[in-house]
Protein backbone atom coordinates (compact mmCIF):
# COMPACT_ATOMS: atom_id res chain seq x y z
CA UNK A 1 0.00 0.00 0.00
CA UNK A 2 2.47 2.38 1.17
CA UNK A 3 4.71 1.76 -1.62
CA UNK A 4 1.52 1.83 -4.37
CA UNK A 5 0.73 5.34 -3.03
CA UNK A 6 4.84 7.02 -2.94
CA UNK A 7 5.22 5.38 -6.77
CA UNK A 8 2.02 7.34 -7.55
CA UNK A 9 2.97 10.34 -6.08
CA UNK A 10 6.70 10.19 -7.83
CA UNK A 11 4.42 9.60 -11.14
CA UNK A 12 3.10 13.05 -10.25
CA UNK A 13 5.56 14.80 -9.51
CA UNK A 14 6.70 13.62 -12.67
CA UNK A 15 4.29 14.85 -14.93
CA UNK A 16 4.32 18.19 -12.74
CA UNK A 17 7.83 18.90 -13.98
CA UNK A 18 6.95 17.65 -17.70
CA UNK A 19 3.98 19.76 -17.85
CA UNK A 20 6.41 22.85 -16.34
CA UNK A 21 8.58 21.70 -19.17
CA UNK A 22 6.38 21.98 -21.93
CA UNK A 23 5.13 25.78 -20.45
CA UNK A 24 8.30 27.05 -20.28
CA UNK A 25 9.12 25.87 -23.73
CA UNK A 26 5.76 27.07 -25.47
CA UNK A 27 6.79 30.22 -25.62
CA UNK A 28 10.29 29.39 -26.34
CA UNK A 29 8.65 27.96 -29.78
CA UNK A 30 8.00 30.99 -31.39
CA UNK A 31 11.81 31.71 -31.39
CA UNK A 32 11.61 34.99 -29.60
CA UNK A 33 9.56 34.97 -26.64
CA UNK A 34 10.07 39.22 -26.29
CA UNK A 35 9.08 40.32 -29.41
CA UNK A 36 5.81 37.87 -29.21
CA UNK A 37 4.80 39.43 -25.22
CA UNK A 38 5.68 43.07 -26.00
CA UNK A 39 2.87 44.74 -27.85
CA UNK A 40 2.67 45.29 -31.53
CA UNK A 41 4.56 48.32 -33.15
CA UNK A 42 7.20 48.27 -30.18
CA UNK A 43 10.86 49.34 -31.50
CA UNK A 44 13.79 47.13 -31.45
CA UNK A 45 15.09 49.12 -28.67
CA UNK A 46 11.82 48.31 -25.69
CA UNK A 47 12.01 44.70 -27.20
CA UNK A 48 15.71 44.41 -26.38
CA UNK A 49 15.47 46.43 -22.60
CA UNK A 50 12.12 44.21 -22.52
CA UNK A 51 14.47 40.85 -23.26
CA UNK A 52 16.80 42.03 -20.92
CA UNK A 53 14.39 42.62 -18.26
CA UNK A 54 12.90 39.30 -18.56
CA UNK A 55 16.00 37.07 -18.75
CA UNK A 56 15.27 36.29 -22.16
CA UNK A 57 18.68 36.75 -23.26
CA UNK A 58 20.35 34.02 -21.02
CA UNK A 59 21.13 30.60 -21.82
CA UNK A 60 17.63 28.20 -22.24
CA UNK A 61 18.94 25.96 -19.34
CA UNK A 62 19.46 28.88 -16.80
CA UNK A 63 16.05 30.31 -17.48
CA UNK A 64 13.91 27.28 -17.16
CA UNK A 65 16.18 26.59 -13.58
CA UNK A 66 15.43 30.17 -12.79
CA UNK A 67 11.57 29.75 -13.63
CA UNK A 68 11.06 26.66 -11.48
CA UNK A 69 13.12 27.48 -8.56
CA UNK A 70 10.67 30.56 -8.94
CA UNK A 71 7.43 28.38 -9.01
CA UNK A 72 8.56 26.32 -6.45
CA UNK A 73 9.01 28.97 -4.27
CA UNK A 74 5.53 30.05 -4.92
CA UNK A 75 6.00 32.92 -7.86
CA UNK A 76 4.45 32.18 -10.98
CA UNK A 77 5.38 35.42 -12.49
CA UNK A 78 4.06 38.82 -13.27
CA UNK A 79 0.97 39.94 -15.19
CA UNK A 80 2.48 42.04 -18.16
CA UNK A 81 -1.33 43.56 -18.31
CA UNK A 82 -2.41 44.62 -15.03
CA UNK A 83 1.37 44.48 -13.55
CA UNK A 84 0.19 42.49 -10.70
CA UNK A 85 1.76 38.81 -9.39
CA UNK A 86 -0.56 36.25 -11.48
CA UNK A 87 -1.04 34.39 -8.15
CA UNK A 88 -3.13 37.33 -6.94
CA UNK A 89 -5.01 37.70 -9.99
CA UNK A 90 -5.90 34.36 -10.00
CA UNK A 91 -6.92 33.92 -6.50
CA UNK A 92 -9.41 36.60 -6.71
CA UNK A 93 -11.51 34.48 -9.79
CA UNK A 94 -10.92 30.61 -7.86
CA UNK A 95 -14.10 31.21 -5.84
CA UNK A 96 -16.13 31.88 -8.62
CA UNK A 97 -15.25 29.03 -10.70
CA UNK A 98 -15.27 26.61 -7.69
CA UNK A 99 -19.06 27.74 -7.30
CA UNK A 100 -19.64 27.11 -10.51
CA UNK A 101 -18.20 23.91 -11.09
CA UNK A 102 -19.37 22.08 -7.47
CA UNK A 103 -22.94 23.20 -8.39
CA UNK A 104 -22.88 21.84 -11.52
CA UNK A 105 -21.13 19.03 -10.54
CA UNK A 106 -23.21 18.28 -7.57
CA UNK A 107 -26.45 18.52 -10.00
CA UNK A 108 -24.90 16.37 -13.07
CA UNK A 109 -24.29 13.86 -10.25
CA UNK A 110 -28.24 13.46 -8.81
CA UNK A 111 -29.69 13.79 -11.72
CA UNK A 112 -27.41 11.33 -13.66
CA UNK A 113 -27.42 8.64 -11.20
CA UNK A 114 -31.00 8.45 -11.13
CA UNK A 115 -31.69 8.68 -15.22
CA UNK A 116 -28.78 5.47 -15.07
CA UNK A 117 -31.29 3.94 -12.36
CA UNK A 118 -34.37 4.64 -14.15
CA UNK A 119 -32.72 3.31 -17.50
CA UNK A 120 -30.99 0.34 -15.90
CA UNK A 121 -34.22 -1.29 -13.71
CA UNK A 122 -36.83 -0.57 -16.88
CA UNK A 123 -34.35 -1.46 -19.47
CA UNK A 124 -35.73 -1.46 -23.12
CA UNK A 125 -39.00 0.41 -21.94
CA UNK A 126 -40.14 3.74 -22.68
CA UNK A 127 -38.80 5.49 -19.61
CA UNK A 128 -35.34 3.85 -20.43
CA UNK A 129 -35.60 5.43 -24.18
CA UNK A 130 -36.60 8.72 -22.58
CA UNK A 131 -33.94 9.25 -20.10
CA UNK A 132 -31.67 7.68 -22.66
CA UNK A 133 -32.88 10.29 -25.36
CA UNK A 134 -31.94 13.49 -22.47
CA UNK A 135 -28.65 11.55 -21.64
CA UNK A 136 -27.90 11.90 -25.51
CA UNK A 137 -28.67 15.20 -26.13
CA UNK A 138 -26.85 16.73 -23.11
CA UNK A 139 -23.40 14.91 -24.52
CA UNK A 140 -24.49 15.85 -28.46
CA UNK A 141 -25.20 19.90 -27.62
CA UNK A 142 -21.91 22.10 -27.42
CA UNK A 143 -21.88 23.97 -23.84
CA UNK A 144 -21.92 26.81 -25.41
CA UNK A 145 -24.90 26.44 -27.83
CA UNK A 146 -27.09 25.27 -25.17
CA UNK A 147 -26.21 28.12 -23.58
CA UNK A 148 -27.16 30.88 -26.04
CA UNK A 149 -30.38 28.87 -26.57
CA UNK A 150 -31.11 29.18 -22.65
CA UNK A 151 -30.31 33.08 -22.75
CA UNK A 152 -32.26 33.16 -26.12
CA UNK A 153 -35.23 31.27 -24.18
CA UNK A 154 -35.58 32.53 -20.65
CA UNK A 155 -33.49 36.00 -20.70
CA UNK A 156 -34.39 37.41 -23.92
CA UNK A 157 -38.58 35.14 -24.68
CA UNK A 158 -39.34 34.53 -21.45
CA UNK A 159 -37.15 37.31 -19.32
CA UNK A 160 -37.47 34.52 -16.12
CA UNK A 161 -33.48 34.74 -15.67
CA UNK A 162 -30.84 37.07 -16.17
CA UNK A 163 -28.43 36.69 -18.78
CA UNK A 164 -25.24 37.38 -17.54
CA UNK A 165 -23.56 38.35 -13.89
CA UNK A 166 -22.46 36.94 -11.01
CA UNK A 167 -23.78 37.12 -7.21
CA UNK A 168 -27.32 36.26 -6.73
CA UNK A 169 -28.72 32.12 -7.32
CA UNK A 170 -30.87 33.23 -10.44
CA UNK A 171 -27.45 34.24 -12.04
CA UNK A 172 -25.79 30.65 -11.02
CA UNK A 173 -28.47 28.60 -12.60
CA UNK A 174 -28.01 28.71 -16.23
CA UNK A 175 -24.45 28.59 -16.25
CA UNK A 176 -24.62 25.82 -13.95
CA UNK A 177 -26.73 24.12 -16.48
CA UNK A 178 -24.78 24.45 -19.24
CA UNK A 179 -21.90 23.36 -17.99
CA UNK A 180 -23.25 20.19 -15.79
CA UNK A 181 -25.43 19.01 -19.03
CA UNK A 182 -22.71 16.51 -20.22
CA UNK A 183 -21.42 15.30 -17.14
CA UNK A 184 -25.17 14.77 -16.75
CA UNK A 185 -25.51 13.10 -19.62
CA UNK A 186 -21.93 10.92 -19.24
CA UNK A 187 -22.88 9.81 -15.26
CA UNK A 188 -25.75 8.67 -16.43
CA UNK A 189 -24.73 6.42 -19.17
CA UNK A 190 -21.69 5.10 -17.19
CA UNK A 191 -24.65 4.52 -14.09
CA UNK A 192 -26.92 2.53 -16.50
CA UNK A 193 -24.04 0.65 -18.10
CA UNK A 194 -21.94 -0.64 -14.79
CA UNK A 195 -25.52 -0.92 -13.21
CA UNK A 196 -26.62 -3.67 -15.80
CA UNK A 197 -23.16 -5.17 -15.95
CA UNK A 198 -23.76 -5.68 -11.94
CA UNK A 199 -27.29 -6.87 -11.85
CA UNK A 200 -26.76 -10.42 -13.47
CA UNK A 201 -23.68 -11.54 -10.77
CA UNK A 202 -23.74 -14.20 -8.66
CA UNK A 203 -24.32 -12.13 -5.49
CA UNK A 204 -27.07 -10.16 -6.53
CA UNK A 205 -29.16 -13.32 -6.92
CA UNK A 206 -28.02 -14.84 -3.29
CA UNK A 207 -29.30 -10.85 -1.89
CA UNK A 208 -32.51 -11.90 -3.52
CA UNK A 209 -32.65 -15.03 -2.47
CA UNK A 210 -32.18 -14.04 1.29
CA UNK A 211 -35.52 -12.25 0.98
CA UNK A 212 -34.41 -8.81 0.70
CA UNK A 213 -36.22 -6.52 -0.83
CA UNK A 214 -35.97 -5.10 -4.52
CA UNK A 215 -35.55 -1.82 -3.30
CA UNK A 216 -32.59 -2.64 -0.59
CA UNK A 217 -30.96 -4.53 -2.77
CA UNK A 218 -30.98 -2.14 -5.78
CA UNK A 219 -29.36 0.29 -3.60
CA UNK A 220 -27.29 -1.22 -1.31
CA UNK A 221 -25.76 -4.13 -3.40
CA UNK A 222 -26.38 -3.04 -6.73
CA UNK A 223 -25.85 0.84 -7.20
CA UNK A 224 -23.10 0.95 -4.64
CA UNK A 225 -21.15 -1.30 -6.67
CA UNK A 226 -22.12 0.48 -10.05
CA UNK A 227 -21.05 3.93 -8.31
CA UNK A 228 -17.03 2.78 -8.36
CA UNK A 229 -16.56 3.52 -12.14
CA UNK A 230 -18.39 6.80 -11.35
CA UNK A 231 -16.11 7.87 -9.00
CA UNK A 232 -13.14 7.52 -11.19
CA UNK A 233 -14.96 9.22 -14.29
CA UNK A 234 -15.30 12.53 -12.07
CA UNK A 235 -11.71 12.58 -11.62
CA UNK A 236 -11.29 12.31 -15.29
CA UNK A 237 -13.97 15.37 -15.35
CA UNK A 238 -11.70 17.92 -13.66
CA UNK A 239 -9.61 17.96 -16.61
CA UNK A 240 -12.48 18.65 -19.44
CA UNK A 241 -13.76 21.16 -16.64
CA UNK A 242 -12.09 23.89 -17.06
CA UNK A 243 -12.57 23.78 -20.67
CA UNK A 244 -15.92 23.83 -20.10
CA UNK A 245 -16.12 26.52 -17.65
CA UNK A 246 -13.84 28.71 -20.46
CA UNK A 247 -16.51 28.65 -22.75
CA UNK A 248 -19.56 28.81 -20.17
CA UNK A 249 -17.83 32.16 -18.18
CA UNK A 250 -17.22 33.72 -21.35
CA UNK A 251 -21.12 33.17 -22.61
CA UNK A 252 -22.57 33.94 -18.83
CA UNK A 253 -19.75 37.04 -18.67
CA UNK A 254 -18.48 35.00 -15.40
CA UNK A 255 -16.12 36.00 -13.78
CA UNK A 256 -14.13 33.20 -13.16
CA UNK A 257 -10.75 31.49 -14.31
CA UNK A 258 -11.90 30.60 -17.63
CA UNK A 259 -12.89 34.04 -18.36
CA UNK A 260 -9.30 35.13 -16.97
CA UNK A 261 -7.80 32.78 -19.24
CA UNK A 262 -9.60 33.48 -22.79
CA UNK A 263 -8.97 37.55 -21.42
CA UNK A 264 -5.57 36.63 -20.96
CA UNK A 265 -4.72 35.34 -24.13
CA UNK A 266 -6.35 37.69 -26.05
CA UNK A 267 -4.22 40.71 -24.23
CA UNK A 268 -1.30 38.14 -24.98
CA UNK A 269 -0.67 38.18 -21.63
CA UNK A 270 1.69 35.47 -21.37
CA UNK A 271 2.42 34.68 -17.57
CA UNK A 272 -0.67 34.65 -16.43
CA UNK A 273 -1.77 31.72 -19.42
CA UNK A 274 1.23 29.64 -17.98
CA UNK A 275 0.24 30.34 -14.71
CA UNK A 276 -3.11 28.94 -15.34
CA UNK A 277 -2.37 26.23 -17.29
CA UNK A 278 0.05 25.32 -14.74
CA UNK A 279 -2.23 25.49 -12.15
CA UNK A 280 -5.41 23.45 -13.29
CA UNK A 281 -2.72 20.62 -14.48
CA UNK A 282 -1.70 20.60 -10.76
CA UNK A 283 -5.53 20.41 -9.89
CA UNK A 284 -5.93 17.73 -12.18
CA UNK A 285 -3.18 15.64 -11.01
CA UNK A 286 -3.45 16.24 -7.57
CA UNK A 287 -7.02 15.31 -8.08
CA UNK A 288 -6.54 12.14 -9.82
CA UNK A 289 -4.21 11.19 -7.48
CA UNK A 290 -7.09 11.47 -4.73
CA UNK A 291 -9.18 9.05 -6.58
CA UNK A 292 -6.68 6.48 -7.25
CA UNK A 293 -6.33 6.85 -3.64
CA UNK A 294 -9.76 6.64 -2.95
CA UNK A 295 -10.54 3.78 -5.18
CA UNK A 296 -8.47 1.66 -3.24
CA UNK A 297 -10.57 2.68 -0.31
CA UNK A 298 -13.60 1.84 -2.12
CA UNK A 299 -13.33 -1.26 -3.53
CA UNK A 300 -12.17 -4.21 -1.29
CA UNK A 301 -10.86 -6.42 -4.16
CA UNK A 302 -7.84 -3.89 -4.52
CA UNK A 303 -5.74 -4.66 -1.67
CA UNK A 304 -2.26 -3.58 -2.24
CA UNK B 1 -43.50 -5.74 -6.77
CA UNK B 2 -42.07 -3.03 -8.12
CA UNK B 3 -39.73 -4.12 -10.70
CA UNK B 4 -40.27 -6.21 -13.25
CA UNK B 5 -39.39 -10.14 -12.18
CA UNK B 6 -37.10 -10.17 -14.62
CA UNK B 7 -34.92 -7.79 -13.08
CA UNK B 8 -32.27 -9.78 -12.01
CA UNK B 9 -31.86 -11.94 -15.16
CA UNK B 10 -30.39 -11.59 -18.15
CA UNK B 11 -32.09 -10.95 -21.12
CA UNK B 12 -30.59 -12.05 -24.73
CA UNK B 13 -29.17 -9.39 -26.68
CA UNK B 14 -31.20 -8.00 -29.22
CA UNK B 15 -29.86 -9.12 -32.35
CA UNK B 16 -30.49 -5.88 -34.14
CA UNK B 17 -30.49 -2.06 -33.25
CA UNK B 18 -31.39 0.74 -35.04
CA UNK B 19 -28.67 2.85 -33.56
CA UNK B 20 -25.75 2.60 -35.76
CA UNK B 21 -28.64 2.48 -38.84
CA UNK B 22 -29.68 5.97 -37.72
CA UNK B 23 -26.52 7.24 -36.58
CA UNK B 24 -25.34 6.25 -39.76
CA UNK B 25 -27.65 7.72 -42.09
CA UNK B 26 -27.88 10.86 -39.99
CA UNK B 27 -23.96 11.69 -40.34
CA UNK B 28 -23.69 10.66 -44.08
CA UNK B 29 -26.30 12.83 -44.97
CA UNK B 30 -25.08 15.55 -43.10
CA UNK B 31 -21.52 14.95 -44.97
CA UNK B 32 -23.30 14.36 -48.50
CA UNK B 33 -25.01 17.61 -48.64
CA UNK B 34 -22.37 19.39 -47.45
CA UNK B 35 -19.68 18.07 -49.77
CA UNK B 36 -22.20 18.33 -52.65
CA UNK B 37 -23.10 21.92 -51.50
CA UNK B 38 -20.88 23.60 -54.43
CA UNK B 39 -22.66 22.34 -57.09
CA UNK B 40 -26.14 23.03 -55.47
CA UNK B 41 -28.21 26.29 -56.76
CA UNK B 42 -27.48 28.04 -53.35
CA UNK B 43 -25.87 32.05 -53.71
CA UNK B 44 -21.87 32.12 -52.99
CA UNK B 45 -21.52 31.80 -49.09
CA UNK B 46 -18.77 35.05 -49.12
CA UNK B 47 -20.64 37.77 -51.06
CA UNK B 48 -22.74 40.51 -49.16
CA UNK B 49 -25.61 41.81 -50.41
CA UNK B 50 -26.31 44.76 -48.04
CA UNK B 51 -29.92 45.10 -49.09
CA UNK B 52 -30.58 41.56 -47.76
CA UNK B 53 -29.63 42.05 -44.62
CA UNK B 54 -31.30 39.59 -41.65
CA UNK B 55 -34.11 37.93 -43.77
CA UNK B 56 -35.69 35.34 -41.79
CA UNK B 57 -35.58 31.76 -43.08
CA UNK B 58 -37.73 31.23 -46.05
CA UNK B 59 -37.30 34.61 -47.75
CA UNK B 60 -37.22 34.82 -51.44
CA UNK B 61 -35.09 37.51 -52.60
CA UNK B 62 -33.46 38.03 -56.32
CA UNK B 63 -30.87 35.68 -55.55
CA UNK B 64 -33.36 33.08 -54.50
CA UNK B 65 -34.76 31.53 -51.59
CA UNK B 66 -32.82 31.95 -48.66
CA UNK B 67 -34.06 28.32 -46.90
CA UNK B 68 -32.15 29.35 -44.11
CA UNK B 69 -32.29 33.13 -43.77
CA UNK B 70 -29.50 35.61 -44.27
CA UNK B 71 -26.75 37.27 -41.82
CA UNK B 72 -25.58 40.70 -41.06
CA UNK B 73 -24.06 41.29 -44.40
CA UNK B 74 -26.55 39.92 -46.57
CA UNK B 75 -25.31 36.27 -46.98
CA UNK B 76 -27.26 32.84 -47.20
CA UNK B 77 -27.08 30.94 -44.34
CA UNK B 78 -27.49 27.74 -45.58
CA UNK B 79 -24.48 28.49 -48.06
CA UNK B 80 -22.11 29.14 -45.01
CA UNK B 81 -23.25 26.69 -42.94
CA UNK B 82 -22.57 23.85 -45.58
CA UNK B 83 -19.28 25.69 -46.23
CA UNK B 84 -18.41 26.18 -42.54
CA UNK B 85 -19.54 22.21 -42.49
CA UNK B 86 -16.82 21.10 -44.87
CA UNK B 87 -14.20 23.06 -43.42
CA UNK B 88 -14.78 22.00 -39.61
CA UNK B 89 -15.14 18.67 -41.01
CA UNK B 90 -11.80 18.68 -43.22
CA UNK B 91 -9.71 20.04 -40.05
CA UNK B 92 -11.47 17.68 -37.41
CA UNK B 93 -10.77 14.88 -39.67
CA UNK B 94 -7.16 15.64 -40.69
CA UNK B 95 -6.68 16.35 -36.71
CA UNK B 96 -8.01 13.02 -35.69
CA UNK B 97 -5.79 11.13 -38.03
CA UNK B 98 -2.77 12.73 -37.10
CA UNK B 99 -3.44 11.87 -33.28
CA UNK B 100 -4.63 8.23 -34.05
CA UNK B 101 -1.30 7.72 -36.32
CA UNK B 102 0.75 8.97 -33.72
CA UNK B 103 -1.17 7.90 -30.25
CA UNK B 104 -1.25 4.03 -32.37
CA UNK B 105 2.88 4.18 -33.24
CA UNK B 106 3.66 5.36 -29.56
CA UNK B 107 1.15 3.00 -27.81
CA UNK B 108 1.93 -0.04 -30.03
CA UNK B 109 5.49 0.67 -29.29
CA UNK B 110 5.30 1.22 -25.38
CA UNK B 111 3.25 -2.17 -25.25
CA UNK B 112 6.13 -4.56 -27.25
CA UNK B 113 8.61 -2.74 -26.27
CA UNK B 114 7.86 -2.33 -22.06
CA UNK B 115 10.54 -1.31 -19.66
CA UNK B 116 11.65 2.45 -19.58
CA UNK B 117 10.51 2.83 -22.75
CA UNK B 118 6.75 2.13 -21.99
CA UNK B 119 6.92 3.74 -19.06
CA UNK B 120 8.34 7.01 -20.66
CA UNK B 121 5.28 7.23 -22.91
CA UNK B 122 3.46 6.72 -20.13
CA UNK B 123 4.44 9.75 -18.51
CA UNK B 124 3.77 11.63 -21.91
CA UNK B 125 0.67 10.37 -22.01
CA UNK B 126 0.12 11.34 -18.46
CA UNK B 127 1.32 14.89 -18.94
CA UNK B 128 -1.12 15.60 -22.43
CA UNK B 129 -4.04 14.50 -20.00
CA UNK B 130 -3.14 16.49 -17.49
CA UNK B 131 -2.70 19.89 -19.46
CA UNK B 132 -6.43 21.73 -20.40
CA UNK B 133 -6.11 21.29 -23.86
CA UNK B 134 -8.48 24.03 -25.21
CA UNK B 135 -6.20 26.51 -23.03
CA UNK B 136 -2.85 25.19 -24.58
CA UNK B 137 -4.56 25.75 -28.28
CA UNK B 138 -5.91 28.99 -27.23
CA UNK B 139 -1.97 29.70 -26.73
CA UNK B 140 -0.70 28.17 -29.85
CA UNK B 141 -3.13 29.95 -32.13
CA UNK B 142 -2.67 33.35 -30.14
CA UNK B 143 1.39 32.38 -30.56
CA UNK B 144 1.74 31.65 -33.82
CA UNK B 145 -1.45 32.97 -35.93
CA UNK B 146 -5.01 31.53 -36.50
CA UNK B 147 -4.18 29.54 -39.89
CA UNK B 148 -6.02 26.25 -41.04
CA UNK B 149 -2.44 24.34 -40.77
CA UNK B 150 -2.03 25.69 -37.34
CA UNK B 151 -5.36 24.53 -35.76
CA UNK B 152 -5.13 21.02 -37.46
CA UNK B 153 -1.84 20.29 -36.38
CA UNK B 154 -2.16 21.67 -33.20
CA UNK B 155 -5.96 19.93 -32.21
CA UNK B 156 -4.07 16.54 -33.87
CA UNK B 157 -0.37 16.78 -31.71
CA UNK B 158 -2.64 17.14 -28.03
CA UNK B 159 -5.53 14.65 -28.77
CA UNK B 160 -3.12 11.43 -29.39
CA UNK B 161 -3.06 9.78 -25.44
CA UNK B 162 -6.58 8.38 -25.70
CA UNK B 163 -5.43 6.75 -28.97
CA UNK B 164 -1.75 5.60 -27.11
CA UNK B 165 -3.44 4.13 -24.08
CA UNK B 166 -5.79 2.02 -26.25
CA UNK B 167 -3.28 0.78 -28.19
CA UNK B 168 -0.83 0.06 -25.77
CA UNK B 169 -3.37 -2.36 -23.81
CA UNK B 170 -4.12 -3.89 -27.10
CA UNK B 171 -0.56 -4.59 -28.04
CA UNK B 172 -0.06 -5.83 -24.34
CA UNK B 173 -2.66 -8.61 -25.35
CA UNK B 174 -1.58 -9.43 -28.47
CA UNK B 175 2.43 -10.33 -27.79
CA UNK B 176 1.42 -13.09 -25.58
CA UNK B 177 -0.53 -14.88 -28.26
CA UNK B 178 1.26 -17.26 -29.76
CA UNK B 179 1.34 -16.27 -33.36
CA UNK B 180 3.60 -13.15 -32.04
CA UNK B 181 5.65 -15.43 -30.82
CA UNK B 182 6.13 -17.36 -33.81
CA UNK B 183 6.87 -14.92 -36.16
CA UNK B 184 9.44 -13.66 -33.55
CA UNK B 185 11.06 -16.90 -33.24
CA UNK B 186 10.80 -16.66 -37.45
CA UNK B 187 13.43 -13.63 -36.92
CA UNK B 188 11.41 -10.76 -38.18
CA UNK B 189 11.92 -7.22 -37.46
CA UNK B 190 10.20 -5.60 -34.65
CA UNK B 191 9.44 -3.38 -37.43
CA UNK B 192 7.76 -5.56 -39.05
CA UNK B 193 6.16 -7.49 -36.13
CA UNK B 194 4.58 -4.24 -34.94
CA UNK B 195 3.06 -3.05 -38.64
CA UNK B 196 2.70 -6.57 -40.37
CA UNK B 197 1.69 -8.05 -37.55
CA UNK B 198 -0.10 -6.45 -34.72
CA UNK B 199 -1.21 -3.26 -36.28
CA UNK B 200 -3.93 -5.02 -38.17
CA UNK B 201 -5.35 -6.34 -34.89
CA UNK B 202 -5.50 -2.96 -33.39
CA UNK B 203 -7.62 -1.81 -36.74
CA UNK B 204 -10.96 -2.67 -34.93
CA UNK B 205 -10.64 -1.07 -31.57
CA UNK B 206 -8.99 1.68 -33.17
CA UNK B 207 -11.63 2.59 -35.49
CA UNK B 208 -14.46 2.60 -32.90
CA UNK B 209 -12.45 4.75 -31.05
CA UNK B 210 -12.34 7.14 -33.89
CA UNK B 211 -15.73 7.33 -34.10
CA UNK B 212 -16.33 7.99 -30.17
CA UNK B 213 -13.64 10.34 -30.39
CA UNK B 214 -14.51 12.55 -33.20
CA UNK B 215 -17.66 14.37 -31.75
CA UNK B 216 -15.40 15.32 -28.83
CA UNK B 217 -13.18 17.21 -31.96
CA UNK B 218 -15.80 18.53 -33.47
CA UNK B 219 -17.33 20.19 -30.76
CA UNK B 220 -13.48 21.57 -29.40
CA UNK B 221 -13.11 22.81 -33.07
CA UNK B 222 -16.51 24.53 -32.64
CA UNK B 223 -15.62 25.97 -29.14
CA UNK B 224 -12.50 27.56 -30.80
CA UNK B 225 -13.84 28.81 -33.30
CA UNK B 226 -16.72 30.52 -31.02
CA UNK B 227 -14.12 32.25 -28.67
CA UNK B 228 -12.40 33.48 -32.31
CA UNK B 229 -9.48 31.97 -32.22
CA UNK B 230 -9.89 29.59 -35.16
CA UNK B 231 -10.20 29.98 -38.56
CA UNK B 232 -11.37 33.85 -39.06
CA UNK B 233 -14.37 35.16 -40.30
CA UNK B 234 -15.39 35.70 -43.56
CA UNK B 235 -14.91 32.41 -43.89
CA UNK B 236 -17.15 30.41 -42.11
CA UNK B 237 -17.09 27.60 -39.63
CA UNK B 238 -19.49 26.14 -37.82
CA UNK B 239 -17.95 27.12 -34.45
CA UNK B 240 -17.30 31.39 -35.66
CA UNK B 241 -20.86 31.05 -37.56
CA UNK B 242 -22.06 30.67 -33.86
CA UNK B 243 -20.02 32.95 -32.74
CA UNK B 244 -20.48 36.24 -35.01
CA UNK B 245 -24.45 35.09 -34.44
CA UNK B 246 -24.43 35.76 -30.91
CA UNK B 247 -23.84 39.37 -31.51
CA UNK B 248 -26.88 39.81 -33.27
CA UNK B 249 -29.10 36.76 -31.32
CA UNK B 250 -32.24 39.12 -30.58
CA UNK B 251 -32.57 40.46 -34.01
CA UNK B 252 -31.92 36.83 -35.66
CA UNK B 253 -32.20 33.51 -33.59
CA UNK B 254 -31.63 31.42 -36.84
CA UNK B 255 -28.20 32.81 -37.03
CA UNK B 256 -27.18 30.74 -33.39
CA UNK B 257 -29.77 28.21 -34.15
CA UNK B 258 -29.27 26.41 -37.09
CA UNK B 259 -25.19 26.21 -37.03
CA UNK B 260 -25.72 24.57 -33.61
CA UNK B 261 -28.43 22.32 -34.78
CA UNK B 262 -25.57 20.40 -37.57
CA UNK B 263 -22.84 20.63 -34.47
CA UNK B 264 -25.35 17.94 -32.78
CA UNK B 265 -26.68 16.30 -35.64
CA UNK B 266 -23.08 15.74 -36.67
CA UNK B 267 -21.92 14.66 -32.60
CA UNK B 268 -25.62 12.61 -32.19
CA UNK B 269 -24.57 10.63 -35.35
CA UNK B 270 -21.36 9.52 -34.73
CA UNK B 271 -21.96 8.31 -31.11
CA UNK B 272 -24.72 6.33 -32.33
CA UNK B 273 -22.58 4.97 -35.11
CA UNK B 274 -19.81 4.51 -32.64
CA UNK B 275 -22.29 2.84 -29.61
CA UNK B 276 -23.74 0.52 -32.23
CA UNK B 277 -20.00 -0.58 -33.46
CA UNK B 278 -18.84 -0.42 -29.52
CA UNK B 279 -21.55 -3.31 -29.25
CA UNK B 280 -21.23 -5.27 -32.67
CA UNK B 281 -17.76 -5.75 -32.54
CA UNK B 282 -17.76 -6.41 -28.69
CA UNK B 283 -15.09 -4.41 -28.15
CA UNK B 284 -13.72 -2.99 -24.95
CA UNK B 285 -11.85 0.41 -24.77
CA UNK B 286 -11.07 0.25 -20.85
Amino acid sequence: MLRYILSRLGQSVLVMFGVSLLIFYSLHLTGDPAAVMMPPGSSQAEIAHFRQAMGFDQPLLWQYGHYLNAVLHGDLGQSLRYDQPVTELIVQRVPATLLLAVTALAWSTIVGVLLGLVSAIWRNSFMDLLARLLAFSGQAIPVFWLGLLMILLFSLQLRWLPSSGYGSASQLIMPAISLGAYYMSAIARLVRASLIDVLHLDYLRTAQAKGLSQWRILIRHGLRNALIPVVTVQGMYFASLLGGALVTEIIFAWPGIGRLAVQAIQNRDFPLVQAIVLLAALVFVVVNLLIDLLYVVLNPRIRL
Amino acid sequence: MIFPTKLLSRRPRKRFSGDGVVGGGLLAAVILIALVSPWLPLPDPLTNNLADIFMPPGTTTADGTHWLGTDQLGRDLLARILSGTRLSLMVVLLAAAIAAVIGTLLGMVAGYAGGWVDATIMRLMDIQLAVPFILLILLVMALFGTTLENIIIIMGVTSWAIYARVARAKTLELRELEFVEAVRAMGFSTPRILLRHILPNLATPLIVLLTLDIPRLIVLEASIGFLGMGIQPPTPTLGNLIGEGRSYMLLAQWLVLYPGLVIAALVIGCNLLGDSLLRKTHTRLD
